[in-house]
Order: structure tokens, then C-alpha cells, then sequence
């Protein structure tokens, strides 16, 4: 699987505020396997690239494709089979059901086209310090939390690439470390890629392919 | 999995009026099966009788006789004939052909009974009861015959003032007659053989074939004129075809016809009640809708998140339109069972001997029972899926 950007700049931005971008207006591949890392500070467009490549926003110009087909074409149920394969996210708002517990929000994912075992939702929840949330309501958890649950219930499916939208913006640097660590740790096991937005360049991230916004 | 998506939809909104739609669901099912279910008892029960075969209306006209056009020709010429064969209203038209020679009627020595008689002739579709012995070949000496009933009742009345005996519609079939037939070289003699009782001809009806033959034979004719003509229609009493008739000075015979007016206007009054059902079935369906529509809106949100986190739009409206399934199984079964039992309560209590109506319902009634069911739950995807794409 490969994702390519061709020429994209959303509809609604000045030429001017494009130029020094090298996202904006250009032709870029990702491919599965690699980690990208797009430092964009605020009001770049961050997660409005983000929202485009997942497929939630048409308002651009230019053409994302998967397997070089046009996203803006396809259909929603064609969307919905990407998303259960190919494409795992971390939304920057972290969309959880607030009225659902901790782990039927995980769970809620998991089912929908397993990669794990439910007993790795303890594990995973275990290893990033909120496994004694899981039976609460998602909407009494701290944002930090939520950005964890966000971030297992995104690992809960098979993925060439995973997008994510400032995941740690509410973590300390140890429970950033060890969300990293566990990320990179699926990655590695599916081969596949991150898609890592973030406003500023990110320390552990030295070495890989950066993208500035 | 549908475990932990269905506390995901707010259905504690308006329910109010989901209720109300399953009661009407309900109640229009029941008026449409039973409409359904009468419209066929109707039809069971008034098949006797009833002088309609296929749906058409049959009857004879003949020209008016009257103090101008007495002892002239009043038989119907090849030209009147195709005219009414013809008319829009008609759909065919039969001549009824009358014996050319003398023939004489007697019942042996059982019965001490010796009439002159008539017999005649006519295209077998025309007849509402042919049983297969209908037949006649030249050198045949029994002649089948297809008796008026109303002849039958008329003899039943003279009978006991002549000591004849009474005879029933079954016991006339054994009852041996000699057809006794005069032409001009002499007489002959045929065995006839009742072979079935006509409502709707009054006649004494035999074979074409042998009309033919023996008016060849005897009479010495080959060609015979007609004075009655057997019409089929679609409704006798289309004003248009009467006023045809009127303006041609043919008489017909209003009374045959009066059965199949009855008839049709029962199976026009349940066939209304059925179409009311299906008003209410309509209207069922839609207040579901409504009540859908708001739910859908009301999980907004929830719903989003779900297609966002890459559950399909198919798969979800199926998932939702299924949990209906059991509460519309549930209502259209209790149609069935109030229809069927008002159903038995009808056969019980209509006081038809000797029907052949069925206690049960009747297969194509469950049919479209099970044909609404699917219906409701199909439509209920559709909509969920509609809606579920409108909120993307």
C-alpha cells in the first residue's frame, strides 16, 4: 500500500501561505514501511492534512489516491474497508464515545476486524498506566488519559499506516516515551508506517523522514 | 458485536409514536389478510351458483318479438351475429342452433312420461357445466345431454299431479330417456343421457356435432339461423352494452346476471377494506419512519464515530433494521392468528353446508403475510442506510 499526494493545497488557503511548505502543492509518496514525521506549526493545516488523507474532508485541490486510486471517489463503503485494513488513526480531538467505558471504547474497535486478542487491551492498558480506567466512562477520564485510549484503541487493527495528530500534546515525558515505544513496537510487527504530525520536531523522531507543513 | 453498538443509538426518544406504528402495522395487516382471506371465501362460496365462469358474465338475447314482426323471420343472420361479435363490449358471442325435424321425448316404462321436445346446440365454452362425456360421433346411439335445472325444478312441480315421481340432480342422470327423432325417411330412435344440470342455459342441450348431423340427417338442412345468442362479457351490466342491445330491439335475460352483481359488489367491498389495509400498512410504515428518522438524527454523533472508525454504512444499517426484526415478527404472526381465527369464526358460523371452505387460511394469504414482513424490514434498511449516508 502506498499513499500519494499530488499537488493537494485546501481550497480555502492563500496561495502565499503555501510556498515555503513542502507538503502544499507538491507531489509526495508514502510508503508502506517508512516513518514520516510533518512538523506544521499552528494554523499550517495540520489537521486538515490529516483529515484529508484519512478521507473525512474534501475541500482541496489536487489528488490524494491510495493504490493510485482517487479518494475523492470513492465510496463510503470502500472507505469503511480501507479503514478497517489499511488505515488506523489518533485524532488530534480524540473522538471517543464519551458515554461508553474505557474499554468498550477499545473494544468498539477491536471487533471490528481484530488484530489482537481482547486480552491485550489489559496488556496495552497495563503498559501506558490506565488499566485501572478501563471499566470507567471515557467522559471521567483526564484528556491525558484519553490520549491513551485513543492511542490503544488505534493499535486494536491491522494498518499500513497509522496517522497521528498530535498524540501526545497532554503527556508527560514518560508516559510520552512509553506511548512511542509502544506504538513503534506495532508498527515494526505490521511493517507499517507512522504518519506523525506534530508543531514541533520531535526529539525521539531524529533520523526518519521529515515533512515540513 | 451488536451488543456494543446498540447502546450507541438514543431510542428513548418518541417512543410514543414507534408504538403506535407497530399497532397500526398491526391492524392494517389484519384488514388486509382478511379482506384477502374474504374476497377468496366469497368467491368459494358463490362458485355453485354463479352463471360467471372465468370472470365473465353469459346470457342470451333474442329479438323482441311484438305484434309487427310476429310469424316473420326472428332468427339472427350472419351479419347480426358478427356485429355483436364484434361489439367492444362483447368479448364472443355463440348462437344457440335448434333441432330442424321432430323429435319426442320418453322416459321408458319406469317413468310413464312422453313429451314432444326441443333440443339445441352450442360452442361447449359457453356451457357452464361440461363433463368430459360431452361427446358425440356419427353412428353413436346415446346422445348426452346437458339439462336446465330450472327445467328440472319446473318438472319437479307438475310431477306429483301427474304421478310422476320427483327426481333430484343425481337421480336424473339414471333415468334412461328415449329420444324417439322423425325426418323423412323414418323414425329413429337414440338413448339419452343426462349427463350433467345447466344453470345458466335454459335448454336442453346436446353435442354440436350431433345438432349438426342430425339436422343434416333428418331435417334435411345445413345451415340453421339462430333465434337465440349466448354473449360473453366482462360485465352484463355495462350501460353501454345494454344500450347497444336496446338500440338493436334484442331482449336479454337481466335475472341470470343478478348472481354476479352481488358477487362482484362483496368482492368490491372487501377488495376496498383491503386497500384501506394497505392505506394503513403505508401509514404504519411512515410514522416508523419518522420515529427512525428522529432516532437516527438523535445518535447523530455516535453514529459519525462509528463510520468514521471504519464500520460500514451497509453493515450498520443492517446491523440497526435488524434489531426490528423480532418486533415485527412478533406483529405480523398476531395479524395472522386474528385473521385466521376471525377466518374460523366466518366458516363456523356462515351456515353454508356442504362448502368447500377451508378452516384455514389460505396459502397466498400467508404468502403476502410473510411478503409484508420482509417488505417492513426491508424498508427499514433502506431508510437507515439513507439516512445513515446523510449524516456522513
Amino acid at each position: 500500500m502506498h499513499i500519494r499526494l499530488q499537488e493537494i493545497i485546501p481550497t480555502y488557503f492563500e496561495k502565499a501561505q503555501t510556498t515555503d511548505s513542502e507538503i502544499w502543492g507538491e507531489k509526495i509518496s508514502f510508503n508502506k514501511g517508512e516513518h514520516i514525521h510533518i512538523v506544521a506549526p499552528s494554523g499550517s493545516g495540520k489537521t486538515s492534512l490529516i483529515h484529508f488523507i484519512y478521507g473525512l474532508r474534501k475541500d482541496y485541490e489536487g489528488t490524494i489516491s491510495y493504490l493510485d486510486e482517487n479518494i475523492k471517489k470513492f465510496s463510503l463503503e470502500k472507505f469503511s474497508t480501507f479503514r478497517q485494513k489499511n488505515l488506523s488513526i489518533v485524532f488530534q480531538d480524540l473522538r471517543l464515545f464519551t458515554n461508553q467505558t474505557v474499554s468498550n471504547n477499545i473494544e468498539l474497535k477491536r471487533q471490528l476486524n481484530p488484530y489482537h486478542p481482547a486480552e491485550k487491551i489489559e496488556e496495552m492498558a497495563e503498559r501506558l498506566g490506565i488499566v485501572n480506567k478501563l471499566n470507567r466512562l471515557a467522559s471521567t477520564c483526564s484528556y491525558g488519559e484519553q490520549q491513551r485510549i485513543a492511542i490503544i484503541r488505534s493499535l486494536m487493527q491491522p494498518f499500513d499506516f497509522l496517522l497521528l495528530d498530535e498524540p501526545f500534546s497532554n503527556l508527560d515525558e514518560n508516559n510520552r516515551n512509553k506511548a512511542f515505544e509502544l506504538i513503534n513496537e506495532e508498527c515494526e510487527v505490521r511493517n507499517a508506517s507512522m504518519i506523525f504530525a506534530d508543531l514541533k520536531e520531535l526529539d525521539f523522531f531524529k533520523g526518519e523522514r521529515i515533512l515540513k507543513l | 458485536m451488536v451488543q456494543t453498538i446498540l447502546p450507541l443509538l438514543n431510542t428513548s426518544k418518541n417512543k410514543i409514536s414507534k408504538w403506535i406504528s407497530y399497532f397500526g402495522l398491526g391492524i392494517g395487516v389484519v384488514l388486509l389478510l382478511s379482506s384477502m382471506q374474504m374476497f377468496l371465501n366469497i368467491n368459494n362460496l358463490l362458485k355453485e351458483n354463479n352463471p360467471r365462469k372465468d370472470g365473465f358474465d353469459f346470457f342470451s338475447v333474442t329479438k323482441v318479438i311484438t305484434n309487427e314482426n310476429m310469424g316473420k323471420d326472428n332468427t339472427f343472420k350472419d351479419d347480426e351475429l358478427n356485429e355483436l361479435k364484434n361489439h367492444p363490449t362483447v368479448e364472443d358471442a355463440a348462437p344457440l342452433i335448434s333441432n330442424q325435424y321432430r323429435v319426442k321425448a320418453s322416459a321408458g316404462n319406469i317413468i310413464p312420461f312422453s313429451t314432444d321436445l326441443f333440443l339445441e346446440s352450442i360452442d361447449d365454452a359457453f356451457i357452464d357445466t361440461v363433463p368430459p362425456g360431452f361427446k358425440w360421433e356419427p353412428g353413436q346411439t346415446t346422445v348426452p345431454i346437458i339439462f336446465s335445472s330450472d327445467f328440472l325444478e319446473l318438472y319437479n312441480v307438475f310431477a306429483p299431479s301427474q304421478d310422476l315421481p320427483q327426481l333430484s340432480g343425481k337421480t336424473i342422470s339414471a333415468v334412461n330417456i328415449i329420444l324417439e327423432v322423425y325426418g323423412a325417411t323414418g323414425v329413429q330412435n337414440f338413448a339419452g343421457n343426462i349427463v350433467a344440470l345447466s344453470d345458466r342455459i335454459n335448454s336442453v342441450i346436446v353435442p354440436k356435432s350431433f345438432m349438426e348431423w342430425s339436422n343434416q340427417t333428418f331435417g334435411g338442412v345445413s345451415k340453421v339461423n339462430p333465434s337465440r345468442v349466448y354473449i360473453k362479457t366482462k360485465d352484463a351490466n355495462n350501460p353501454q352494452l345494454i344500450s347497444f342491445l336496446d338500440s338493436k330491439k334484442y331482449h336479454l335475460n337481466k335475472d341470470k346476471t343478478k348472481f354476479g352483481r352481488i358477487k362482484k359488489v362483496l368482492q368490491n367491498i372487501v377488495s376496498a377494506l383491503g386497500v384501506f389495509g394497505i392505506l394503513v400498512i403505508v401509514l404504519a410504515l411512515i410514522l416508523f419512519s419518522f420515529y427512525l428518522q428522529l432516532m437516527i438524527a438523535k445518535s447523530k454523533e455516535n453514529l459519525q464515530l462509528l463510520l468514521t472508525l471504519g464500520y460500514s454504512p451497509d453493515w450498520l444499517s443492517k446491523t440497526v433494521a435488524k434489531t426490528w426484526i423480532p418486533i415485527y415478527v412478533f406483529v405480523v404472526i398476531a395479524a395472522v392468528i386474528i385473521t385466521a381465527t376471525m377466518h374460523y369464526t366466518f366458516v363456523k358460523v356462515s351456515f353454508v353446508e356442504g362448502n368447500d371452505l377451508s378452516y384455514f387460511l389460505h396459502w397466498s394469504v400467508l404468502a403476502i403475510g410473510l411478503l409484508l414482513l420482509a417488505l417492513s424490514i426491508f424498508t427499514n434498511y433502506r431508510l437507515v442506510k439513507k439516512e445513515l449516508y446523510r449524516i456522513v
